[in-house]
């Protein structure tokens, strides 16, 4: 196997030498503050050429709602921290022929469950589901939410487009949709990119994909999920909420599919008064008279 | 079980059964998992791991070649509204698929044979309890659940008693408890956990093997921690305080099994001054680590995060109860062999995407003392500072790091006693486009001369030269590096710069065209003795690695990449008395991989082809690998 070395050897690298070794006393030495110089040329470049944004939506979110209905409770284990679900914010802006998504909140967004190594998008945990209504016309677009967030919408405010900010990489939310949600999946819009900045999840879509950039009249709904990396196998990468908090489980639920798997949302008017608790309550409240049969509508927010 | 077919059992069992249907089964949550892993490499190495524990006498199932199945049940029941039980049942990992009939007993003393019963257990796939817990939400004010039973240890932190390894989340076990004061605004958190008899204290144990302690005594060696939060609405801020404490018998109690005086008289016969029986035997500490942190996090601005972390570890270790494993076991010591007192740390500055056009800085101070130390610490899977280090895995304070278990793919950690320096990251990130730039600069609070590495400071005996991760041996008969956790050296006047440049684009073909890479540079200087300049060492690691990933199909992703390194080490290894030796290296990795994930069902697989070139003549001879190994996993979760 010998012969494979000269094979494998790149001829155009440099070969070690003297000239490579810095002074001893220049750490770094030349070749390193060439290499700083490089990155530092490429990142002014970069951020020069980028888009001013133009900011369409943007909404608050009272801090501590993140309980759904009231009741709900976090999972016992250690890596869902106080604030993970408790949505902040929610912007939308444009740039260029993209439209950036972002949700902030309330305690920074952590990765525990090393997402890299399974080609995720930097976070574990957050799983937001974007629903919007484009032509606020009775009776158009689809009135389920997605399967395992037992929610639905009412008629006048059903949505035709679902952006899907998730730590899992493209293809598998590709797959999820196609054996969970087929007849939803054209109204599925799988992010070109998601990312963590901070407090704030980051996902830019194409405009196109949306069927236009964002109009006026256009309806958000933005339900905060947590990623389930093994869901049920009815359920699109949503954790549950059950009458009792597990380890990976919510409590203050049911452990039955009558109860709204939303941990928080934004709420009208959309400007983080203490009200819009409340109103969340209120809009998530549940019975279940019938077990298996999601009954909340989740409303939409006109800004 | 899912509610589905819970729904289904529970109404079959309705049907079928004349009384009023039993729900007992609605108290249960199952979950099952079936795991297979193949493990393939060019020699001949049997085995289901590519590196298993670094104990000689340790596991018998590791190596580079096989295919071996795991079953995995976890039962989770609702007892009550308020009690909760846990359980955990895993077959032995180890018997391979060409093990057919192995039963485990082993009747030929360690001889393999054809009689199907020499593999010993664990080439028996037993079951095994891994891991079971009570909880409860008992009704008394402030607490929300006392936990009795396993814990993974993840609500302290890496740096005191830090989250347990993977491999190791169900074995920790004790009792735990969890509380909040009014609406959350303050919550505490209280465990008393048993000690691991193996890992946790000199001579890699509470007790076991060291030469010092005829009768080792490990059944109430505990770890206390306790956790305080407050939670204003402007930040967090967490106070840590553990304790471990390893005890042993009092060997000068007449009491004690092989009591140096059971007779209370001494080695000339005289009777001792207040001995006497009384059917007790007192205890005394073998070795204490205290660890205590303190850390605040708050955001000024939405876009500006500010974390000020700060700590201090003590390690008490008593001569007479600890043998001295710094000597006896050449430098392969978790903890310095003396008391040791110091402190850490650390700050960080973090601003997010602060002109709104995508630019993010991070700035991270840190100053870790020479002889902290956190002996139940983290060990690997976190990460306590910015910087990406030596290693990419990640950095943590502690001698006792777990670099072991693992398989060719996996991340290694490095510790980072008496590390002393500053990170400043920048990231840029628009569309499909993102990219990271990070510089950094340290120097070592371990810096000294004539340091005594023969009977007190641990160097874990290799402790010259860049690690190479990809070709490790622990015996290290194949000159791969220092080992990860020798931070102690008799020279060392040693300071570090490393460059790091990310860059990453997704394309929007078919289920994402994602193009990344990744340069690294170090330059690495060390005078070592001050006496010479024969020794000075300069090394300088340039590494590059090309990714090409794409979602083929829904569930599909498949990736290829190429990695390229050259490291350039001036007088990396030698002594005073024998002169230094200058090490090039030049290594070569081609990389490919798939995943396929398909209703619950997840096929990963890794191949890889490595040529390593390293160049020592004229002092030894040059060395050279050719690597083509592969690793692929089948897994079902229900």
């Amino acid at each position: 196997m010998g012969s494979l070395r000269g094979f494998v050897r790149i001829p155009w690298l440099p070969t070690p030498g003297p000239g490579w070794y810095a002074s001893p006393d220049v750490p770094g030495g030349a070749g390193m503050r060439r290499l700083v110089s490089v990155i530092a040329g490429v990142a002014a470049a970069t951020a020069a050429a980028a888009a001013i944004a133009e900011p369409v939506v943007s909404l608050k979110d009272p801090a501590g709602d993140d309980n759904g209905p009231g009741a709900y409770t976090y999972p016992t284990d250690a890596v869902y921290k106080p604030g993970s679900f408790d949505i902040l914010s929610f912007d939308v802006d444009v740039k260029g022929s993209d439209v950036v998504f972002k949700v902030g909140v309330r305690s920074k967004i952590e990765d525990p469950w090393d997402s890299k190594a399974w080609q995720g998008n930097g976070f574990s945990l957050q799983f937001v589901q974007v629903y919007i209504d484009t032509d606020r016309k009775d009776g158009s677009g689809t009135c389920e939410g997605l399967p395992g967030m037992n929610v639905r919408f009412r008629s006048a405010s059903c949505w035709e487009k679902v952006v899907l900010v998730s730590p899992q990489p493209k293809s598998r939310l590709q797959s999820e949709i196609g054996q969970k949600a087929a007849k939803m999946k054209a109204g599925v819009v799988i992010p070109t990119a998601t990312r963590v900045d901070g407090k704030t999840l980051v996902a830019t879509v194409k405009a196109s994909d949306l069927g236009g950039k964002p109009a006026k009249g256009w309806g958000y709904a933005v339900p905060l999920q947590s990623n389930e990396g093994y869901p049920d196998s009815k359920e699109v990468l949503t954790r549950k909420v059950n009458e009792y908090a597990g380890q990976h489980r919510f409590g203050g639920g049911s452990d039955y599919a009558c109860d709204p798997h939303v941990i928080d949302m934004i709420v009208a008017p959309g400007q983080g008064g203490a009200d819009e608790v409340r109103m969340q309550h209120s809009a998530l409240k549940y019975s279940c008279d019938d077990q298996d049969k999601p009954k909340v509508e989740l409303p939409m927010v006109y800004p | 079980m899912r509610r589905g077919l819970l729904a289904a059992v529970t109404g079959a069992m309705a049907l079928a059964a004349a009384p009023p249907a039993n729900a007992d089964i609605a108290n249960f949550d199952l979950a099952a998992r079936i795991y297979t892993k193949w493990l393939y490499r060019n020699n001949d190495s049997q085995g289901l791991l590519n590196l298993g524990t670094p104990h000689p006498d340790g596991d018998d199932y590791a190596g580079d070649n096989g295919v071996g199945t795991e079953f995995e049940l976890k039962f989770f029941g609702r007892v009550s509204k308020y009690v909760q039980g846990y359980a955990r049942i895993q077959s032995r990992f180890g018997e391979l698929w060409q093990d057919w009939w192995e039963s485990g007993n082993r009747w030929y003393d360690g001889e393999t044979n054809t009689s199907g019963e020499s593999g010993g257990m664990n080439h028996a796939s037993y079951i095994k309890l891994r891991g079971t817990f009570v909880r409860a939400a008992i009704p008394i004010p402030t607490i929300d659940w006392v936990t009795i039973g396993s814990s993974d240890l993840g609500m302290f932190n890496p740096w005191s008693i830090g989250k347990v390894r993977y491999i190791d989340r169900d074995n920790a076990k004790g009792i735990f408890l969890d509380g909040h004061v009014g609406d959350g605004i303050f919550s505490y958190n209280l465990a008393v956990i048993a000690l691991p008899k193996l890992y946790v204290g000199p001579y890699w144990s509470t007790g076991l093997t060291d030469p010092n302690l005829p009768n080792p005594f490990w059944s109430a060696d505990w770890a206390y921690g306790a956790k305080f939060t407050v939670a204003p609405s402007f930040g967090t801020f967490t106070l840590v305080s553990t304790l471990t404490n390893d005890v042993e018998i009092d060997r000068s109690d007449p009491d004690a099994v092989g009591s140096l005086y059971p007779d209370c008289t001494d080695d000339l016969g005289n009777p001792i001054v207040g001995c006497a029986k009384d059917h007790a035997v007192d205890y005394f500490s073998r070795y204490m680590n205290s660890v205590t942190t303190i850390e605040a996090q708050v955001e000024p601005l939405s876009w500006m995060s500010v974390n000020a972390f700060g700590g201090f570890s003590a390690g008490l270790i008593d001569r007479k109860l600890a043998a001295n494993g710094v000597e006896r076991m050449a430098g392969v010591s978790p903890v310095v062999y003396k008391d040791t007192y110091d402190f850490a740390v650390r700050a960080r500055v973090e601003l997010s995407d602060p002109f709104d056009i995508g630019l993010s800085i991070k700035a991270e101070y840190f100053n870790i003392g020479a002889e902290w130390n956190s002996i139940f610490g983290a060990r690997r899977e976190s990460d306590v500072l910015l910087t990406d280090g030596f290693l990419e895995g990640g950095q943590l304070p502690t001698l006792n790091l777990a670099n072991e278990f693992v398989d060719f793919d996996e991340p290694w950690y490095e510790s980072c006693i008496g590390w002393h320096g500053g990170t400043l990251v920048a990231q840029y990130a628009i569309g499909g486009f993102d990219m990271s730039a990070e510089g950094t600069y340290m120097t070592y609070n371990t810096n000294a001369q004539d340091r005594d590495v023969e009977t007190t400071y641990p160097n874990f005996l290799h402790e010259d030269g860049f690690t190479d991760t990809d070709l490790y041996d622990y015996a290290n008969t194949t000159d791969r590096g220092r080992d990860p956790r020798s931070v102690y050296h008799l020279n060392q006047d040693r300071r570090t710069a490393i460059a790091v440049l990310n860059a990453r684009y997704v394309f929007d073909v078919l289920g994402g065209l994602e193009l990344s890479t990744k340069a690294k540079f170090i330059h690495d200087l060390d005078y070592r003795s001050h006496t010479t300049a024969s020794d000075d060492y300069t090394g300088d690691l340039l590494t590059w690695r090309g990714k090409v990933g794409l979602g083929v199909a829904p569930g599909l992703l498949v990736e290829a990449g190429a990695q390229i390194d050259r490291w350039w080490e001036k007088r990396r290894d030698g002594t005073l008395k024998t002169g230094y030796g200058d090490i090039d290296t030049a290594k070569h990795r081609a990389f490919a991989g798939l995943t396929y994930e398909f209703e619950g069902l997840k096929f990963r697989y890794a191949i890889e082809f490595l040529d390593k070139d390293q160049f020592r003549e004229p002092r030894k001879p040059d060395q050279h690998w050719l690597v083509f190994r592969s690793k692929a996993s089948l897994e079902v979760n229900w």
